[in-house]
């Protein structure tokens, strides 16, 4: 290549370059939702995991990874109050099959921990299996972090969360007294110390702060049964939808956007996942989202 | 050490008593172990003063009814072979260098301290809790002991993780292992901690002054036993030192300091026995009344204890009304009095408490209610799911319930405070209350209305209301209520505890 044509092509491509890669950009940011239909836990959850490239493309082998179930309530599975037990036990079961050096499952939860890790049934369900911690809150732990958010400017959160190299989210899709609904972005309350009641008072943007610090590397929502009603904890049956969908994506806030629409509810009618669309965490116009029935 | 046969049960009953003493708190399992009691429903101290102040038979003081009879048959065994904090003096002493006996706690000391207590709860003032040699024990270690162990423990484990951060983690199961089998789960601050050691210090201190001072000169539960093992025709022959020899008073640890053997004052550790140089004596059934001493207590003392507990019994009752609108039992205690006959102040409930939601009353109940179990709401709230004080109390004083009949028993109403509650007093959403009421149908619910905010900018929060005939009382509420100061909504008392109506699904529902 003589000197002109080199000019000539650095030329052409400086100028194409940004279109190109903008271009490249775009395709990457559509956000993919994939959703899974059955009444076999673990193949359902597996399935929406494989969509989305499955978990090697999430987990390197030897990282640490968090799991973040909601298993904050002392009810049994049937209240759908909890993160299923089937499912989490999957999501862990395929980031050690992606070569994670340990996996770590807890929660801080809002009834006794002994309790609500006994009755939801992860505790017992994660058992025995190596390289799996499923341990309870430590206080000493929580480290207090910069979140220079719109309300809230710092927080405790969780030092095993902040440490770990891949985090995922792992919650029950469930009606909420104060927000509507809880899910994504909600379950990231989990990792929080202090206290938390504090941000009901400016729920939605205390979570978009949160949620802008903290990624959640993937969301996966248990949908396998719902709270329609009396969330977060529930307590009658009769509130119970059994849905069998598993719902993952990269982006906590389409993954929330879809889950949404399972309670016949728009995105839009829930502030949390509105706060979290305008401060750019992710998709919430369902239009602009990939979902692949996996 | 000793080796002999009473000192190996002693032991035996000292580590018994530890094990089921760490073993009273939740470990992953709704039904406790049902043992855990045990030393207090084998208690015939527990029995008489139950018996007195109830005036009614509940069958979990069964042992204590057989531990009776066999005190009539066999004597004071309990004392030298069973009484786990006779065995931790009988360990200690030996450590301690004796001066001279005490005289103003000789005599009839100890009637004075029986007599008043049973004739009290006669009088439906039932303090023998407070001088029960096991709930003695039991309180210092649940109280202090216990929550010390657990919180230097867990103070040097905090401290590791500020030295060496995560890789702390290399040691935890090591931390976990005592963490989750001796320690308390959680390191709770007790009222009446301090108290209650110094007593129990105390009694060990008496040490100094003669072997088993506490025992021979003060112990209700001793003293009781004594009396009634003075019928028994199970005895040391000869009753009475010999003329040649002696050696007993030596040997014995409580009462042959003088010629006759006073047969109450016998705990039948049968050292005399194995240490006499001449094998002369026997411990067998004999008719042989002869040198048992004079029938105490004499009746002066009779009457004038049996008078000082009815004395007592008025006073006591007094309350002020403050502290009664904040008095909060532990679920399924229907009735304030009939709850007071019945309980022993041993302990059990507030060391089982799962949320640590249970602390003695210091002056909450007046003097009637001294060491009495309350729940405090701000410090720990009552599980719904749970059902564990049932289950330990000895006496059935809060009573054992399904957990579907415990979730709808009544502990007291909620009550906002709308001075403090956020979306009253300052027009911000908040309803962390209500998030976390367990009644299904939610006791607590709001509603959204517009107001106008403390910046004169209307907007719409969310105010919560309570719905009382569906409150248990819980506390959960009160316990999580964001604000610093003062909660915006309290538990308070209530007279008429009748159990919320409606049926909640279950299990755990």
């Amino acid at each position: 290549m003589d000197r002109r044509t080199f000019l000539k092509a650095s030329g052409a491509a400086s100028l194409l370059a940004p279109v190109l890669i903008r271009e490249a950009l775009a395709a990457r940011e559509q956000s993919l939702v994939a959703v899974a239909e059955g009444t076999d836990y673990p193949a359902i959850t597996r399935k929406v995991i494989n969509s989305l490239g499955g978990m090697k493309k999430f987990v390197k082998p030897g990282d640490i990874v968090v799991v973040k179930p909601n298993m904050g309530w002392d009810k049994a599975i049937e209240f759908a109050a909890n993160t299923h037990p089937l499912v989490v036990r999957t999501v862990v079961e395929e980031c050690l099959a992606a070569g994670a050096k340990k996996v770590k499952v807890f929660d801080n939860t809002c009834n006794d921990s002994r309790r609500c890790y006994v009755n939801s049934g992860i505790e017992n369900i994660l058992k025995g299996m190596k390289n799996v911690e499923c341990k309870h809150i430590e206080t000493e732990r929580f480290k207090k972090v910069t979140l220079n958010g719109h309300f809230l400017k710092e927080w405790e959160l969780y030092d095993e969360a902040l440490s770990a190299n891949v985090y995922i989210n792992v919650p029950i899709a469930k009606h909420h007294g104060l927000s509507k609904l809880t899910l994504g972005l909600k379950n990231i309350m989990g990792i929080m110390g202090g206290s938390r009641g504090y941000i009901h008072r400016n729920i939605d943007v205390a979570l978009a702060d949160l949620n802008a610090h903290f990624k959640s590397h993937l969301t996966i929502i248990d949908a396998t049964r719902i709270l329609t009603a009396h969330g977060p904890q529930g307590g009658n049956i009769a509130d119970v939808k059994v849905l069998n969908k598993v719902i993952a994506s990269t982006d906590i806030v389409a993954a929330d956007a879809y889950a949404t629409t399972l309670f016949g509810l728009k995105p839009a009618d829930i502030p949390v996942t509105v706060a979290a669309y305008k401060r750019g965490l992710g998709e919430m116009d369902l239009g602009k989202i990939k979902i692949v029935k996996a | 050490m000793k080796r002999t046969p009473s000192r190996i049960s002693q032991l035996f009953f000292l580590a018994l008593f530890l094990i089921l003493f760490v073993q009273t708190e939740y470990r992953g399992k709704d039904e406790i172990n049902a043992a855990v009691n045990t030393f207090f429903r084998v208690n015939p101290l527990v029995l008489f003063s139950y018996v007195l102040a109830a005036k009614s038979w509940t069958w979990l003081l069964l042992p204590a009814l057989l531990m009776t009879l066999a005190t009539l048959a066999l004597g004071r065994f309990f004392c030298g072979w069973i009484c786990p904090l006779g065995t931790i003096l009988d360990l200690v002493t030996t450590r301690i260098r004796k001066t001279t006996p005490i005289k103003a706690l000789k005599g009839n000391t100890k009637y004075w301290l029986l007599l008043p207590l049973l004739s009290a709860s006669l009088f439906n003032l039932n303090l023998s809790g407070l001088l029960d040699p096991i709930a003695i024990l039991l309180r210092g270690l649940t109280f202090l002991l216990h929550p010390l162990a657990g919180l230097a423990t867990r103070e040097a484990w905090v401290g590791l993780y500020h030295l060496i951060g995560e890789r702390r983690d290399a040691v935890a199961p090591a931390y976990n292992l005592i963490h989750d089998n001796i320690l308390p789960f959680r390191d709770t601050i007790y009222p009446l901690a301090l108290f209650s050691t110094v007593v129990l210090l105390t009694i060990i201190a008496l040490e100094r002054f003669e072997t088993r001072t506490w025992c021979r000169d003060l112990c209700p539960l001793g003293t009781l036993l004594g009396w009634l093992g003075r019928f028994s025709p199970f005895r040391r022959i000869p009753a009475a030192l010999c003329g040649d020899c002696g050696a007993c008073r030596e040997l014995c640890p409580t009462s042959f300091d003088q010629k006759n053997l006073v047969q109450e004052e016998c705990i039948l550790c049968m050292d005399c026995q194995r240490g006499c140089p001449h094998e002369r004596i026997s411990f067998r059934p004999s008719l042989a009344l002869k040198g048992a001493g004079p029938l105490q207590p004499e009746r002066r003392v009779l009457l004038g204890g049996m008078a000082a507990g009815v004395l007592l019994a008025v006073p006591a009752k007094f309350r002020s009304p403050e502290q009664v609108s904040r008095l909060l039992r532990p679920p399924g205690v229907r009735s304030e009095d009939e709850f007071l006959k019945r309980c022993v102040r041993c302990g059990e409930c507030m060391k089982v408490c799962l949320k640590s939601a249970l602390y003695p009353a210091a002056y909450q109940a007046g003097i009637e209610g001294f060491y009495t179990p309350l729940m405090i709401p701000r410090l720990g709230y009552c599980e719904y799911n749970c059902t564990l004080c049932g289950q330990v109390c000895p006496t059935g004083a809060i009573p054992l319930l399904p957990v579907e009949s415990k979730r709808r028993e009544v502990v007291g109403k909620a009550v906002f405070d709308k001075n403090h509650c956020l979306p009253f007093a300052r027009k911000i959403d908040c309803i962390v209350c209500e998030e976390h009421c367990p009644i299904p149908e939610k006791a607590i619910r709001s509603r959204a209305v517009t107001v106008i905010g403390i910046d004169g900018i209307a907007r719409t929060v969310k105010e919560p209301y309570i719905v009382e005939e569906i409150c248990n009382g819980c506390g959960i509420c009160e316990n999580v209520c964001p604000l610093e100061t003062k909660s915006g909504i309290d538990i308070f008392a209530v007279k008429d505890r009748t159990p919320i109506s409606r049926e909640p699904s279950s299990p755990y529902g």
